[in-house]
């Protein structure tokens, strides 16, 4: 007797599953907001005492340092993922025959949940710290996914190209970091934009940008990584 | 074309000559006097950066394409140069930017870009460096080749886009160029030669390149096993006499 013949999940379902598969792990580790969310805090609390304590000069800089510290240590929590996959878990994803680029958004869904994470997390103690202008709360509403789907995107590539490499800790955030410049002008720009009472409309389309710019990149290049791997 | 291949390191070695000449008698800029000068030099690295990163960005497109070993090693090395004349070119700005701006560094988005646009190309070189497996790094350095030339229009339009302290194109910008005739001249002249100086370097390094990889190969070749050596013949000779 023939079985009934099984169709495969559309790709959407596959990367959903992929994402829940990442952040399951991530739930069993626990490293990106036990570990790395502290870690954001106390280089917050660091700068100040390198720079001076002076209150108005810190409320003037909190915002920029709130985005360089999501950007710099972020990148750690997209690069955490690739960093501890097994070459087994990684031949046995590819026999399942689920398209690289699928595999990769997956992942990037599950980094944007994490970074997502991270940014709230981390939030409350540059607010209590440097005491920022809070007027412009309302676009954090928009500023923070659009910030963590690029730097997910992005560290996603990064680890696609460092994977199995021995200095993949370090040459990760080098590929990052500078592409991801960008996320960090829009980001901060759009808080000075809205200090000033300007809408800041274009800096939030420059975040959408990038993040189309981003996941196109890793859709076109996923099958020729996944082939390099 | 074959004289001129064999003969391009001292074409390169005329043309700066002759451009340093026309460099040192070009009339002096009214405001800054010689330090324009700078200008024959500074300028020129810039476009060899940009120049060097459009062939990896090229060559990269092009291994994806055809899976060529030469492409690989074509856009090695143009992107090693290009980070050469990268640093070059901040290095010569910033010896610019003291006496005219007060200020080696300043925040202008030229010069921010123009650093990133630096980093992202070592973490290429990086890449390549890290990767052990020359297909495997090939291919994730085409990858990145071709992701990271998007810094260079960012890097070219940044005066455009965001009006700040470094002047904006006099040459590569639509209607007539800004700039006296006469130096102009002597900005292409020295274009040309760092273009030669480029072309040298760029042949040297993917020689090395090729050379390095036939190396590679040769010692691979003499400490591998040959293949069936660990098969070996039975022993049919020595039949012991069975004793009495």
């Amino acid at each position: 007797m023939i079985s009934p013949r099984t169709e495969a999940p559309r790709p959407l379902l596959q990367a959903l599953e992929l994402t829940r598969k990442d952040l399951r792990l991530e739930v069993r580790a626990g490293e990106a907001l036990l570990v790395t969310a502290p870690f954001g805090g106390v280089a917050l609390l660091l700068v100040p005492l390198a720079v001076g304590t002076d209150v108005p000069m810190l409320r003037s800089v909190g915002s920029g340092m709130y985005w360089a510290v999501v950007l710099l240590f972020g990148v750690l929590i997209t690069l955490r993922q690739s960093a501890v996959d097994a070459p087994q878990q990684v031949e046995l994803l590819r026999l399942t025959g689920i398209h690289p680029a699928v595999q990769l958004l997956g992942r990037a869904g599950a980094n944007a949940v994490l970074l997502l994470a991270f940014e709230l997390a981390v939030l409350p103690v540059a607010v209590i710290v440097y005491d920022p202008p809070l007027n412009n709360w309302p676009w954090l509403v928009l500023v923070l996914p659009l910030v963590a789907i690029g730097l997910a995107v992005l560290g996603t590539l990064a680890g696609a190209l460092t994977q199995g490499l021995a200095g993949r800790t370090t040459l990760g955030p080098l590929l990052v970091v500078p592409l991801a410049l960008p996320l960090l002008l829009a980001a901060t720009q759009t808080a000075e934009a809205t200090r000033y009472g300007r809408p800041p409309w274009n800096w939030l389309a420059l975040l959408l940008l990038v993040d189309l710019v981003a996941a196109l990149a890793v859709v076109l290049s996923a099958r020729s990584l996944e082939e390099g791997s | 074309m074959r004289p001129l291949s064999r003969h391009l390191s001292t074409v390169a070695v005329l043309a700066m000559a002759t451009g340093l000449a026309v460099a040192l008698t070009a009339p002096p800029d009214q405001l800054q006097g010689n330090l324009q000068r700078l200008m024959y030099v500074h300028v020129p690295a810039a476009w060899l950066a940009y120049l060097s990163f459009a062939i990896t960005f090229g060559a990269s497109v092009g291994w994806l394409w055809k899976r060529k070993a030469r492409l690989d090693r074509l856009a090695a090395a143009s992107a090693e140069v290009g980070v050469f004349f990268t640093g070059l070119t901040i290095v010569l700005g910033s010896v610019w930017g003291k006496p005219v701006w007060g200020v080696w560094w300043t925040w202008d988005p030229r010069l921010v870009t123009t650093a990133l646009m630096f980093f992202v190309y070592l973490g290429y070189l990086a890449l390549r460096r890290a990767t052990l497996d020359p297909t495997v790094r090939a291919r994730r350095a085409a990858v990145f080749g071709v992701l990271a030339f998007g810094q260079v229009p960012v890097v070219h339009m940044s005066v455009i886009w965001w009006r700040a302290l470094h002047q904006p194109p006099t040459v590569l910008r639509p209607g007539d160029p800004s700039i006296d005739h006469w130096m102009l001249a002597a900005l292409v002249l020295n274009v040309l030669a760092f273009t030669a100086v480029y072309a040298v370097l760029l042949r040297s390094r993917i020689r090395l390149a090729a050379d390095e990889e036939a190396l590679a190969a040769a010692q691979d070749a003499a400490t591998a096993d040959l293949a069936g050596a660990a098969v070996t013949a039975p022993d049919y000779g020595r039949r012991t006499e069975p004793d009495v």
